[in-house]
């Protein structure tokens, strides 16, 4: 057999491309729905983590259990650009085309409402950051924040999925009470309490070394959410 | 089969994937991913496996077909069977061991990529059995997974203060003035250590410039 036969190479290739066409197209159907599933729950995760519930779920805790937690605590709903609850829709419903809705979600204890979560996505410096971010029920201060998918370099801008990073946006406001406006939250280069004053301290969070670009990313999409759900937030505020 | 599985040719074949003719101290293969994954061991683990799992199986796949392989277009095709099992293995994970695949995030991807698997592919599994191929895959990998453990536990250790996540330079330490150094977390730290280890590998295997 020539197998170096113009024929003979092209009837190759294609069996080369059908073979692995089918191959590739096997894997990544049939194991759709078990993929799907785990988005679902690594987003389910990562609301309850924003939240900081008051009895936190384990890392390990199991599929079925973190659904269970998350039914009974979490109530998901659609809220519009002005800030009114959409009635009768669920952040499921939502596609690419709801430019104007909103997915919220209200973390309760025994009826109350204890804070709100909504996502917050936007460019760092080599990928799209994904997170939630939660205010108490105070509409103001910040109680939790967490990112759960980004394509940042490990050890650098990777450390935003760190604890460390994270903690230091609990307890932080988003609205200053005394000028009355939005104060989304900044990251500074380097530490906070060396580059801004003392006021100032209630919406700058330290940086991280190395990752400026990164924390400038995590900055601009924390000032774009809080606007966009300010629509909404402003209305549970007592002033 | 005329050969015992680990007869002593099959024998040399580890030991120079390993040692002889290691594919980063020798071939100097892969440089770009041992320098991108290895800030922390866990990563650099988790590479190392991918990596070896991906060169062992295309080296079979390839050498199985090796005879049918039209010459001028052998390089796409070894380039498709390597994606293929590359994006197989993503997807597997991704369905089976989500966490896992969460931490590899882009790494996976770049095994497609890494010389080390088409180097191996042209070198070795276009010309051999497949057991044999198989057998210089495992140590290409296990000689690149090596050098990766190497430097990820020393770049994790003096770059973070830690070990797989876990403190290993007391509190104490750093009370005295100590800080961490911050060029190992980044790529000339990891220059400086691939040269060293260079260095010392071919004056221990007694490497000669040709």
């Amino acid at each position: 057999m020539n197998t170096n036969s113009t024929r003979y190479t092209f009837v190759f290739a294609i069996i080369v491309c059908v073979v692995s066409g089918v191959l590739l197209s096997v894997f990544s159907e049939g194991l759709r729905p078990q993929k799907e599933l785990n988005e679902e729950l690594d987003v389910k995760r990562n609301i309850l983590k924003a939240v900081v519930l008051k009895e936190p779920v384990a890392p390990k805790t199991k599929a079925a259990d973190v659904l269970k937690v998350y039914d009974s605590k979490i109530e998901e709903v659609v809220i519009d650009d002005k800030g009114n609850v959409v009635e009768g829709k669920k952040p499921k419903q939502l596609t690419g085309k709801d430019t104007n809705l909103f997915p919220l979600y209200l973390y309760k204890e025994g009826g109350q409402v204890v804070a709100y979560a909504f996502p917050v996505v936007g460019q760092g410096l080599w990928s799209t950051l994904y997170g939630y971010l939660a205010v108490e029920a105070d509409a103001t201060t910040i109680r939790g924040i967490t990112f759960y998918k980004h394509g940042e370099t490990p050890g650098l801008g990777g450390e935003i999925e760190k604890e460390w990073f994270q903690n230091n946006f609990k307890g932080k406001t988003i609205y200053s009470l005394k000028d009355h406006k939005l104060t989304p939250t900044i990251v500074v280069k380097g530490k906070a309490a060396d580059v801004v004053s003392k006021d100032e301290l209630s919406y700058h969070v330290d940086g991280i070394t190395a990752a400026t670009l990164t924390g400038k990313g995590v900055t601009d999409l924390m000032d774009r959410w809080v606007r966009v759900y300010d629509a909404y937030l402003s209305k549970l505020r007592k002033i | 089969m005329g050969e015992a599985l680990l007869s002593s040719k099959n024998q040399k074949i580890l030991k120079d994937g390993f040692w002889d003719t290691n594919p980063i101290t020798f071939q100097i293969l892969g440089i770009c991913s041992a320098l991108a994954v290895t800030t922390q061991l866990k990563t650099a683990l988790v590479m190392s496996l991918g990596l070896t799992f991906v060169t062992a199986g295309s080296n079979v796949v390839i050498s199985l077909i090796r005879n049918f392989i039209p010459s001028q277009i052998r390089i796409i095709v070894q380039l498709t069977v390597v994606s293929a099992l590359v994006i197989s293995i993503d997807q597997i994970l991704r369905a089976y061991m989500f966490d896992v695949s969460k931490q590899l995030s882009v790494f996976v991807g770049l095994i497609i990529t890494n010389c080390i698997v088409m180097g191996r592919l042209e070198a070795f599994a276009m010309g051999n059995p497949p057991w044999k191929s198989f057998l210089d895959g495992l140590a290409n990998g296990a000689g690149y997974s090596a050098v990766l453990i190497i430097i990820g536990i020393i770049r994790e250790i003096f770059g973070s203060g830690t070990l797989l996540g876990y403190h290993v330079i007391p509190a104490s330490v750093y009370a005295q003035g100590y800080v961490n150094n911050g060029m190992m977390v980044l790529a000339p730290g990891a220059f400086f250590l691939l040269g060293i280890i260079v260095w010392i590998q071919r004056s221990i295997s007694g490497y000669k410039e040709s």
